[in-house]
């Protein structure tokens, strides 16, 4: 158990090429950091910076109170689980789970007791004399899990634990690790890729990109205040639409005009802008798939657009709109708000309008790609 | 109709695949027998030479193939003025008396210790207790086998003392480490089925054997003839090569395939193009390097050890390919774990690289084995530094070749027979992969 400060943390390789730029994060001691982005982002390169496998190019790294910038992974006192697992092929899943205890020479009983909890937590008792070949994929990760909790250590580091398990079993490791992190209360650092594992198991989710972090939040606050046009788009699943618009003063505040409709903007978000200092200019205007409406009756103030693809997913209909300028948007559209007349209609080249409340809309400027709206806690 | 045709005519195409298969292979397999048959002439010739008496039928050119009277005398003119066979008798059996011993009580005493409650200090005394049972034992059987005499000095007494001594003390380190298997009382998870434990027991016995008769092999003295001399000689340059050789070979292609340091690449490189050199252009020189050091002649068996030994990091290549393909994550995970570089090498990659480590070990112990070059021009002339084929050569070489040819073959045989039982033994690790089930896969 302890906190975790990275400042300035940076990695370069071979001298030209550096993977993570500036890296700054104070990690509160307990916490769930999950590190999330597109691969080459830099995510693992931190994490394995922190469990002491690369060198630290620049920058200073703490854990609890100590620099350890130099020091053996060995005396970090850190434990990681690997996406490929990484079991000692060669020895029983008791050994494997025994052997940092056994290198810490720790007596028998003591290593005993410690095996044979975590295995019982993980449900893995019955495996405990079996070689890790002859386990499966679920079976081998919750091994590999095993083996880190033993140690009970400071700080626990998943690199993409989950990547190598089918959807289903993923799922279901998914919760377990919620569970996990409920008994062993320690701090966890967690790469993935995978946004839903983000939002699910971070208290505080680290989106990366090109080597650079791009925001850090809640998952709540990432999701609905997104510093940039990528976290916006890279968090939310089908990805948020971004439609171009122009914003214009409207009386004392501004209004958004895009495909012929006008949306008046709250005074919230008017004293943001004008707080920002943004004037009449063009805007990306982000809307979520699910925040959108059909309208079936009303044309005013809606966009039109022509049914590509619809995708039935059961509770809901995926609908990939193209607008007149051939910009591409999805509809995530419940089927209970449909009538099964309305339904039916949604064929391929057919016309439909849809519109959106003013509340979900996201403002970014076109060159910075920031966000119009953010402001810093 | 036309189905049945077609399924007809599939059978048939089959059929004739199947033939073509069949003449094929026949004719590779006549092919290789043929091959193998001449391979193995000159090996059955040299073995039935071997068993005919240089004493009854003279010569080394004779016209018939198999000898007219089946003897050993070749043999026993090896051995001729050694007490090689009774030495090795006694070392054996003072070697198993004190196995037995030893293991016996080990045995006991952890079936004590199973049984009676688990306090260290317990333990410890009952093992510690058992071990001077065996020690006392093994010193006890090597003074009755040598007829109580010390030797009348007391520096023989001291050195074999110290040697007992280390002894116990290594075998009171592994005791005391298996024991922990061992004597594991856990409910649920107990290895020891009875299968485990009749296993345990003969690896007890036979490596309190092994030291048993290494100490006593150091310990007893052995009068030499010429040819034991010799194969002692190419034994021991062989065993010193082998360890040191693998020794070298897997820490340098660990290092080169698992550690990034400045120079890599350019030690590798440098390493293959001195390798295209061939190593007896370095011949002279090593004889003046050795000569200089007092090691050839006389001291013929360390300078060919060092010489073995000297360039044995440039054969990395076939090592490091193999650690190459053990997932690197396993390194990390151990050293995560808390396992230094050493131990990672020791714990984790060594017993993954089994088959390696035997390829490493078998090719470093055949290379002196069956050397001539080297081993002639170092010992130069001095008898006592030949190795088995320098000596054996000058037999047939400087001495009557008619007379000495048939205990050359014999010599020649009694080389082969260690090779051939370390490939028998140690041949299904060359196919054997242990790497399974370590990532997903």
């Amino acid at each position: 158990m302890a906190s975790l400060k990275l400042e300035h943390i940076k990695k370069v390789y071979d001298k030209n090429v550096v993977a993570v730029h500036d890296f700054n994060l104070e990690i509160k001691d307990k916490e769930f950091i999950v590190f999330v982005g597109p691969s080459g982002c830099g995510k693992s390169t931190t994490l394995r910076m922190i469990a002491g496998l690369e060198d630290i190019s620049g920058g200073t790294l703490t854990i609890g109170d100590r620099v350890v910038n130099d020091v053996e992974p060995k005396d970090r006192d850190i434990a990681m689980v690997f996406q490929n697992y990484a079991l000692y092929p060669h020895i029983t899943v008791y050994e494997n789970m025994a052997f940092s205890l056994r290198l810490r020479k720790m007596n028998n009983e003591e290593v005993h007791r410690r095996v044979c909890q975590a295995a019982e937590i993980l449900g893995i008792t019955e495996y405990l004399a079996r070689k890790p070949k002859n386990l499966s994929g679920g079976q081998r990760q919750r091994v590999a899990i095993g083996r880190a909790i033993v140690r009970e250590p400071q700080v626990f580091l998943m690199d993409e634990p989950l990547s190598n398990l089918d959807a289903k079993l993923r799922n279901q490791m998914r919760a377990e690790i919620i569970l996990l992190r409920k008994r062993i209360d320690t701090t966890f650092i967690y790469v993935t890729h995978d946004q839903t594992e983000a939002m699910t198991l971070g208290d505080r989710i680290v989106i990366m990109k090109d080597g650079y972090i791009q925001q850090v939040g809640t998952p709540q606050e990432v999701f609905e205040t997104p510093r940039n046009l990528f976290v916006a788009g890279f968090i939310g699943s089908p990805q948020m639409n971004f439609l171009k618009a122009k914003l214009v003063k409207s009386g004392n505040g501004y209004a958004a005009e895009l495909y012929g409709i006008r949306v008046p903007l709250s005074e919230e978000k008017c004293a943001l802008l004008a707080k920002n200092g943004t004037g009449t200019q063009d805007v990306i205007l982000g809307v979520r798939p699910e925040h959108t409406q059909l309208v079936f009756n009303q044309t005013e103030n809606t966009i039109e657009g022509t049914l590509r693809v619809n995708e039935m997913m059961g509770s809901e209909l995926h609908l990939h709109v193209d607008l007149a300028d051939g910009t591409s948007v999805i509809l995530r559209i419940p089927t209970l708000d449909l009538t099964e007349e309305q339904r039916r209609g949604l064929t391929y080249g057919s016309k439909l309008r849809f519109t959106f409340p003013e509340k979900v809309a996201h403002l970014f400027d076109p060159k910075t790609e920031e966000s119009l709206l953010f402001q810093e806690q | 109709m036309t189905n049945n045709a077609n399924v007809a005519a599939g059978q048939q195409k089959l059929r004739s695949k199947k033939g073509h298969e069949r003449r094929v292979n026949g004719t590779i397999y006549t092919v290789l027998t043929v091959m193998s048959i001449v391979w193995l002439v000159p090996f059955v010739f040299l073995v039935l030479q071997s068993f005919r008496s240089y004493k009854l039928e003279k010569g080394g050119m004779v016209d018939y193939l198999l000898p007219k009277h089946f003897s050993l005398d070749n043999y026993a003119f090896l051995f001729e003025g050694s007490n090689f066979f009774s030495w090795l008798g006694k070392a054996l059996i003072v070697a198993l008396v004190a196995a037995a011993v030893a293991a016996v009580l080990i045995h006991l005493c952890a079936k004590l210790l199973d049984r009676g409650e688990d306090s260290h200090g317990r333990r410890i005394a009952l093992i510690g207790g058992s071990l001077l049972a065996g020690f006392v034992a093994l010193v006890a059987m090597t003074m009755a086998m040598q007829g109580f005499t010390l030797a009348g000095s007391w520096k023989n007494l001291a050195i074999s003392l110290l040697l007992y001594a280390l002894a116990g003390w290594i075998m009171a380190r592994v005791y005391l480490k298996q024991d922990s298997k061992l004597l594991r009382t856990i409910p649920g998870y107990v290895l020891e089925d009875k299968h485990q434990g009749i296993k345990k027991f003969c690896a007890m016995f036979a490596e309190f054997g092994a030291l048993a008769l290494i100490i006593q092999c150091i310990l007893a003295p052995m009068t030499m003839s010429q040819y034991v001399r010799w194969y002692g000689n190419t034994l021991t340059i062989a065993l010193f090569t082998a360890v040191i050789q693998t020794a070298i070979v897997l820490s340098v292609s660990y290092s080169l395939s698992r550690l990034r340091f400045k120079g890599r690449k350019l030690i590798m490189n440098v390493v293959l193009i001195l390798g295209l050199f061939p190593g007896f252009l370095t011949m002279i020189t090593l004889y003046f390097l050795l000569k200089q050091l007092g090691l050839t002649q006389a001291g013929a068996v360390p300078g060919l050890i060092l010489i073995y030994c000297a360039s044995s990091g440039m054969g990395y290549y076939i090592s490091k390919g193999f650690f190459d393909t053990i997932p690197k994550s396993l390194d990390e995970s151990a050293r995560i774990d808390g396992a230094t570089r050493f131990q990672v090498f020791l714990k984790i990659i060594m017993p993954l690289a089994k088959p390696i480590v035997i390829y490493t070990i078998l090719m470093a112990f055949m290379a002196p084995w069956g050397d001539y070059v080297f081993a002639s021009y170092v010992a130069f002339g001095h008898q006592d530094g030949y190795n088995v084929a320098v000596g054996l050569y000058n037999w047939v070489n400087t001495n009557d070749f008619q007379n000495y040819f048939t205990r050359f073959c014999a010599g020649g045989v009694l080389v082969a027979v260690p090779i051939t039982a370390l490939f028998l033994a140690l041949q299904k690790y060359y196919v054997e992969g242990v790497t399974g089930g370590a990532v997903k896969g």
